[in-house]
């Protein structure tokens, strides 16, 4: 019940960006991946999805082999991605991003995720690039979970959000994990992720260089003072 | 007065048709980012299918739009998962020269197998005119065809927007990546929408069978309709395809008033040349397919 990334080497051309990066999550879980821009935080999760070549190592989902799969394989087997930048179809509605988000999984049925995010109720007939960024981020989270993933992967869900939709957001994203499905969180801005998840890793240069339980990083010196800015 | 009300009835009637002649490359265009050189090939392919069922079985070339279409479909998704797939992600250079071989390759196939001579699908009915007053004639045969063409046109439209299969294929159109989060497979989404646009161009071809005489070497005249009207109604814009071929089939009915038949050809492209100068994002100008993104 756990997706696992095992000494994962992966990079750009000829440029390596991942040198054995190991993490895991399970379902159920939240797990925060922290570390400063161009460690190889978005390039994991791409990594992790199919969108770029692994060199050497290992993508699993309960124990199958999802390694250089191709992205869709890798989304029909229940990994959802929220790619860095969102990447909504812009002059789709809110609906029909939804629907696409329910596409392969035949879901049509957006109640769970308007409970979820009440906000999307009245802009579903909006043009989603016409939203604000906090909208644009709950309508692309909601779109992921319409696919009704297993485990769902956030690439820095908080960028260019206030902290006040940053935690309702968060806060949501707890409420998924406690249904079943295990959050891979990936930030730069450490501090709201490090308060929901459970485990949480360093990622510095391509290597894991910090690894605990997401309490005892956010009370670590070193930590504190590179990404909690205390 | 009678005469420019007649050009530009006629105009519109033609205008319809060229919408459907057009919106498959269009589609392709907009979704896939190949500009299809071979598409007027498709649209004569469709008219020599409704040919052959005309002389070997008697079918009436409007209902042969349906065979047509199929026939071109199961072409176009061949020719796209076999052919065109392998360089889709090629510079459009690379694209424009595999299509324009294609093209040549097709173009020549129809002459051999069905000489480079003028043909004509007959049909009891097409000839005859609704005789309006003011001395205004609209033969049936134009007035169905341009009929048909915008209601298959609308039918497409309606198609991309409500269901499962047209949105995928505008999400792939607009972010290819994206989709594939989604779980849509990009390379079914593509050679579907290549047997759509040759399915159109199929049916636009037999519904031009019974207007129209035809000769292998109209395929490269509808290419650049189809080009003409793609730029006019916006990239990948469908509704736009229905304006853009409204615009051009007046214009070109104005055109030949004035002009001798060969022109007419040359009013399309004057068009083509105004139109990128003053509003290059089309008539119908919503920017659809504007935040393409490449993985
Ligand atoms: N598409 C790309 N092509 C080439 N290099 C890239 C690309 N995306 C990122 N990189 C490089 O890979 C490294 C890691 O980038 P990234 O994974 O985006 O870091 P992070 O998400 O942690 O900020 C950086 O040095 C960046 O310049
Ligand atoms: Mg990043």
């Amino acid at each position: 019940m756990t997706l696992v990334v095992e000494d994962l080497h992966a990079g750009y051309g000829r440029v390596p960006v991942l040198h054995g990066v190991s993490v895991s999550v399970a379902r159920g879980d939240i797990a925060a991946l922290i570390g400063p821009n161009g460690a190889g935080k978005s390039t994991l999760l791409r990594a992790a999805t199919g969108m770029v070549r692994v060199s050497r190592g290992a993508v699993r989902m309960d124990g199958r082999d999802l390694t250089n799969a191709p992205i869709e394989t890798i989304a029909r087997a229940g990994i959802a991605h929220v790619p860095e930048g969102r990447r909504l179809f812009p002059g789709l509605s809110v609906r029909d991003n939804l629907r696409l988000g329910g596409w392969r999984a035949r879901n049509e049925d957006m109640g769970t995720v308007l409970e979820l995010f009440p906000r999307l109720h009245e802009r579903l007939d909006q043009v989603a690039g016409s939203m604000s960024g906090g909208e644009q981020q709950m309508c692309a989270i909601a779109r992921a979970l319409m696919g009704r993933p297993d485990f769902l992967l956030i690439d820095e869900l908080s960028l260019g959000l206030a902290p006040v939709i940053v935690e309702e957001i968060m806060a949501r994203l707890g409420q998924v994990a406690a249904e079943g499905t295990g959050i891979l969180l990936v930030e730069q801005d450490a501090g709201h992720a490090l308060e929901v998840a459970q485990r949480a890793y360093v990622l510095e240069n391509g290597r894991i260089t910090v690894t605990g339980k997401a309490a005892e990083l956010a009370a670590d010196p070193r930590v504190r003072a590179a990404y909690l800015g205390v | 007065m009678t005469q420019f009300v007649q050009a530009t009835l006629y105009g519109l009637l033609q205008g319809g048709l060229l919408a459907l002649v057009a919106v498959g490359f269009s589609l392709v265009w907009g979704v896939m980012n190949v500009v299809n050189l071979a598409h007027g090939a498709f649209v004569l392919g469709g008219a020599y299918v409704a040919l052959e069922l005309h002389d070997a079985l008697g079918l009436d070339p409007f209902v042969s739009m349906v065979p047509a279409a199929a026939v071109l479909f199961a072409l176009g998704y061949l020719i796209q998962r076999y052919l065109v797939n392998l360089v889709v992600n090629a510079p459009i250079f690379i694209t424009l020269i595999l299509t324009f071989g294609l093209e040549m390759v097709l173009e020549n196939l129809l002459r051999v197998w069905f000489t480079p001579d003028y043909q004509s699908i007959p049909t009891g009915y097409a000839q005859d005119s609704l005789r309006l007053p003011g001395d205004i004639r609209i033969p049936y045969g134009k007035l169905i065809a341009a009929l048909l063409a915008v209601a298959v046109t609308v039918a497409l439209v309606y198609f991309m927007r409500r269901t499962r299969t047209g949105l995928s294929i505008l999400a792939t159109g607009m972010d290819r990546g994206a989709a594939r989060l989604m779980g849509v497979k990009a390379r079914h989404v593509y050679a579907l929408t290549f047997g759509i646009a040759a399915a159109m161009a199929g049916a636009a071809g037999a519904a031009e069978g019974a207007v129209r005489t035809f000769s292998p070497a109209d395929a490269r005249s509808f290419t650049l309709f189809s080009f003409v009207v793609a730029v006019l109604g916006g990239l990948g814009n469908m509704w736009g395809a229905l304006y853009g071929g409204l615009v051009l089939g007046v214009v070109m009915s104005w055109g030949s008033q004035l002009l001798s038949g060969t022109m007419v050809n040359a009013v399309a492209f004057a068009l083509l040349v105004v139109l990128l100068a003053v509003r290059p994002q089309g008539i119908a100008g919503k920017a659809f397919y504007a935040s393409r993104v490449e993985v």
